[in-house]
């Protein structure tokens, strides 16, 4: 006989992890990480009778996951808290990423809207082709491409006014 | 090494499935992957440790009262489900052998399909079963539980933040729990009740050289020797069965 409470129990067990190492990917810091990790998951039971197995959990703890971090990490910066450490650990070099882009990313990726981060941390962070992130993401590999470029461009602009 | 690293997603995939992921002979030729993986699952251990036994009880209740139980099976009506605690804690029977010790009573309790149950010294148990804590002091000390396995792995059961061991002063069911790693083995659960502040680190020590020489070490490490004088400790043994 299968309960409600242990179904959740045996659903955070099982997807948790996932969850908990994103969450601490991209905050970096295990309490915020561990209070992420409760929020994504609940979300993530509303949403299970939508998803099928874990083909489709996976990328959808992923997606969301990010999300929510890349706004926590967003609102920190509003608030001008120092709680979160400030660069996102960057992946060894992505096939589309150079150095100094993936230097640009960790710079000015807050700037950004939602979407753009997401896509900018799917390629520098985690190192995702642009086919992959396009699939998690849920938008065309046009998009990934199109969102990168605009990321790249303004970043650089971004930061050439900074120097000046 | 074959093709391209994969993503955290991908890996992801091969720490659910390693069977299904089509990874295998990538991660046989690539250090830096197997050493990205073991990181990975490095941080779900912690999760599982830590993180799952701190939290599930707040999610659970926050699953329920956002609603968001609709889709799950309904074979038990939603107001007895209402009524189960993952963890009831029955009295355990009078022949129980988990309750041992001078001067401190340990009993461990497992999750199962028709709620908690304490578990006997010695007992099979699966190897990912979720734990809970009771404690029956004499006299008011500073509380420790610990646990250690096969490889001398000390894990911090409880308190999972501070130093010196928590204070207790009578019987008490301890808030959180713990989740067992899953893999096959024994693993030896102390309690260690100190009139004085014990440093974790010590205690992690002793646990440590009491467990030394493997499985059969941990199965015979029944009282950890080196204790501050008056404390008191009480031991169960696990084995843990996939």
């Amino acid at each position: 006989m299968v309960n409600h409470r242990e179904e959740a129990s045996r659903l955070y067990r099982e997807y948790g992890p996932a969850v908990y190492r994103r969450c601490l990917r991209l905050l970096r810091d295990r309490e915020m990480a561990r209070d992420a990790t409760q929020e994504v998951f609940v979300r993530l039971v509303r949403d299970m009778g939508k998803l099928g197995d874990r083909d489709q959990v996976l990328p959808w703890i992923y997606r969301v996951a990010t999300n929510h971090c890349l706004n926590l990490r967003r609102n920190a910066a509003r608030h001008g808290e120092e709680a979160l450490p400030p660069d996102l650990e960057l992946d060894s070099p992505a096939p589309s990423a150079t150095f100094p882009d993936r230097r640009l990313a960790q710079q000015v990726l807050s700037r950004f809207d939602r979407t753009t981060q997401a896509v900018a941390v799917g390629v520098f962070v985690d190192g995702m082709e642009h086919e992959e992130v396009a699939s998690v993401l849920g938008i065309s590999r046009r998009t990934v491409s199109r969102r990168l470029g605009r990321f790249l461009e303004n970043a650089r602009k971004y930061l050439a006014r900074a120097d000046s | 090494m074959t093709g391209a690293c994969p993503s955290d997603l991908k890996l992801e995939f091969h720490l659910l499935d390693p069977a299904s992921s089509g990874l295998a002979n990538h991660l046989a030729g690539c250090p830096s992957c197997r050493e990205r993986l073991e990181r990975m699952a490095g941080e779900g251990e912690e999760f599982r440790r830590f993180v799952y036994p701190a939290t599930v009880d707040a999610v659970v209740r926050a699953v329920r009262r956002r609603g968001t139980l609709r889709w799950l099976p309904a074979l038990v009506p939603l107001a007895a489900a209402a009524g189960l605690a993952f963890f009831f804690w029955p009295s355990p029977p009078s022949d129980y052998l988990g309750v041992k010790g001078d001067g401190l009573g340990l009993v461990v309790y497992m999750a199962g399909p028709d709620g908690a149950r304490p578990v006997g010294d010695r007992e099979s148990v699966p190897a990912a079963a979720a734990l809970r804590f009771q404690v029956h002091p004499v006299l008011p000390c500073r509380l420790w539980i610990v646990s250690v396995d096969a490889a001398g792995q000390v894990s911090r059961l409880f308190p999972a933040t501070g130093e010196g061991g928590a204070r207790v002063d009578r019987p008490s069911a301890l808030p959180g729990g713990a989740v067992l790693d899953g893999r096959r083995g024994p693993e030896r659960i102390y309690a260690v009740c100190s009139p004085q502040p014990l440093s974790y680190q010590a205690l992690e020590g002793l646990c440590r050289a009491a467990a030394a020489g493997g499985e059969e070490a941990v199965r015979r490490a029944g009282g950890l020797p080196g204790l501050p004088s008056g404390a008191a400790q009480a031991s169960l043994l696990l084995e843990k069965q996939p």
